[in-house]
């Protein structure tokens, strides 16, 4: 087996992007980024506005020039035009020749990704109808709604079945329920074997999908690792129980922590040694237990602690 | 060739349906058939006087034309981030400023040949006469934008509309100012000077017989070295763009 097919799908090494602001200032957008995406796996790129998220994907995929470093997709130089021949992406808000139909977009873009002309027509319809477009084929795109044209984003991101996909905010401008279509849209790819990039804001989405993510903070990456290694919480174990009208029992109150009572639905968390003797108080109350699973802090609180974080050490 | 021929493509369906390209074929025809009662001409207006009228107002709707649809649109795909979507797949950027100027240049040939196909119905409804010689002027008009939508599509390629405007109009201008620069600074090397007098057959067209074959290649090979030139250098500029 080559080592174009055992290496890993994307590899940064080093990427490193500084602009020169006009007469001689500088300024560092991305700094010494490396990122190693396994095949068939979805990453996630995290980070605040202004982190360098979409500057390394731009620098990846050759629309920016890097100051330094080594961009790779399936072993070839992803700048190139045969690295990006595997590459299928999704710009942040996506926009579109106004006057086209949403079928003549289609032809282009599969055109420009090598799809045989006789290929192009059923590849149309089919893409249009997975991402919820059935019947908009005719449709010039200039009357297209926001959510509209990103879900055409995503049909010509994949138009011609790349073996890595770069959504970048991929859920920005939809509707909940075409959120939950995008997501399960990353996972399908996933199953058929690519490999994707996700860079985005919406870190519940992150959470529900990603296999590992990278939270870029200030053009350098500041974390990366599964999801769980990253959030669960060593030492505490999250317990969900209901039918207790009455709230925790004393015994579990005076030692569970994070207690929210929603709808009758009880959540707290314990140290892991005192885990057996919450849940048989519980039942000794009459009440049932729900959940019991390791204590995953959110994303969202593991964002801010680590701005925080960052905050205090540059004060 | 396929690639180019994707980008030129939809630039020309995108480009061919915007109003601007209808007002400006609109207004050319209205001109067109007003040109024969023009107060200055009179009754018995001379064929030779419609002729450069009809020429003239077709190189200056085209040049208008030209302009529009080319000034800003790669800034405007850049904008709007549409460029994202073309230079991300395997395209070369090269291909993408030459496929550019292909699809204006052919909505270019379709206005040209309509402004024609107007400017000759009116010669035959007014004249009698089916001027078939306009079409000589209108290659040359076409070649002409062509010089000037590749100057354009290449300084678009680095900077913004209104410079690219306020440059191609004066490359125009200089372009056909040749022989009075040369007689006021007579030191300046004739051959350096960057001339589209090429172009400019409105007389031997509207007054005379035409222009021949061999005068068709040569301006044709003028053409084609223009356009390869301003094409490699927007290229090049944009190569070096972060998009």
């Amino acid at each position: 087996m080559s080592d174009t097919a055992r290496g890993p799908a994307i590899s940064i090494a080093g990427a490193r992007k500084v602009y020169t602001v006009f007469p001689r200032a500088q300024r560092i957008a991305v700094d010494d980024v490396t990122l190693d995406v396994p095949r068939g796996a979805i990453h996630g790129l995290l980070g605040p506005n202004g982190a360098g998220k979409t500057t390394t994907l731009k620098m990846l995929l050759g629309l920016v020039r890097p100051t330094g470093g080594t961009f790779a997709v399936l072993g070839v130089d992803s700048r190139s035009r045969a690295g990006r021949a595997h590459v299928g992406f999704l710009p942040e808000q996506p926009y579109f020749p106004p006057q086209l139909t949403a079928a003549q977009a289609m032809r282009l873009y599969a055109r420009l990704s090598g799809v045989p002309e006789r290929e192009i027509a059923a590849r149309t319809g089919e893409l249009l109808e997975r991402v919820g477009l059935e019947g908009r084929a005719s449709t010039t795109l200039s009357a297209f709604s926001r959510g509209m044209l990103q879900r055409l984003g995503i049909a010509q991101a994949i138009v011609s079945r790349p073996s890595v996909v770069v959504l970048d905010e991929p859920a920005s401008g939809l509707d909940p329920l075409g959120q939950r279509d995008v997501r399960n849209l990353m996972m399908q790819l996933r199953d058929d074997g690519a490999t994707v990039l996700l860079s985005s804001h919406q870190l519940s989405e992150a959470e529900t999908v990603c296999d590992r993510v990278s939270i870029m903070s200030r053009g350098r990456v500041a974390a990366e690792g599964p999801i769980a290694e990253l959030l669960n919480v060593a030492g505490r174990t999250a317990i969900r129980v209901a039918g207790l009208p009455a709230g925790l029992p004393a015994s579990v109150a005076s030692v569970a922590a994070d207690v929210v009572d929603s709808a009758g639905l009880i959540r707290f968390s314990v140290d892991d040694g005192e885990v057996r003797r919450a849940i048989d108080a519980v039942y000794d109350a009459g009440g049932a237990v729900v959940e019991v699973e390791p204590k995953r802090e959110s994303l969202e609180d593991y964002f801010t602690r680590m701005l925080a974080n960052e905050k205090g050490e540059v004060a | 060739m396929r690639r180019l021929s994707a980008i030129a493509g939809a630039v020309f369906l995108d480009a061919i349906k915007r109003r601007v390209v209808l007002a400006v074929l609109f207004f050319a025809a209205v001109l067109a058939f007003s040109a024969p009662s023009l107060p200055s001409y009179g009754a018995g207006v001379d064929v030779g006087v419609y002729r450069e009228v009809a020429l003239s107002l077709t190189f200056a709707a085209s040049i208008i034309l030209a302009l529009a649809l080319s000034a800003n649109r790669i800034p405007s795909e850049i904008e709007r981030r549409t460029v994202y979507n073309v230079t991300a797949k395997p395209v070369s950027r090269w291909e993408y400023v030459v496929g550019t100027w292909i699809g204006i240049t052919a909505v270019m040939a379709a206005v040209i040949a309509a402004f024609t196909v107007v400017d000759q119905a009116v010669g035959l409804i007014r004249y009698g006469q089916p001027m078939w010689q306009l079409w000589q002027g209108a290659l040359a008009i076409w070649m002409e934008t062509g010089v000037l939508t590749a100057f354009a599509v290449a300084v678009s390629a680095v900077t913004g509309p209104v410079v690219v405007a306020v440059a191609t109009l004066t490359f125009a201008f200089i372009g056909h100012s040749r022989q009075p620069v040369l007689v006021s600074y007579p030191a300046f090397p004739g051959w350096l000077y960057p001339s589209l007098d090429s172009f400019n057959v409105i007389n031997p067209v509207a007054h005379g017989t035409g222009i021949g074959v061999v005068y068709v290649g040569l301006m044709a090979l003028v053409f084609a070295g223009w356009v390869a030139a301003l094409l490699a250098l927007g290229s090049l500029g944009f190569m070096r763009r972060d998009l």
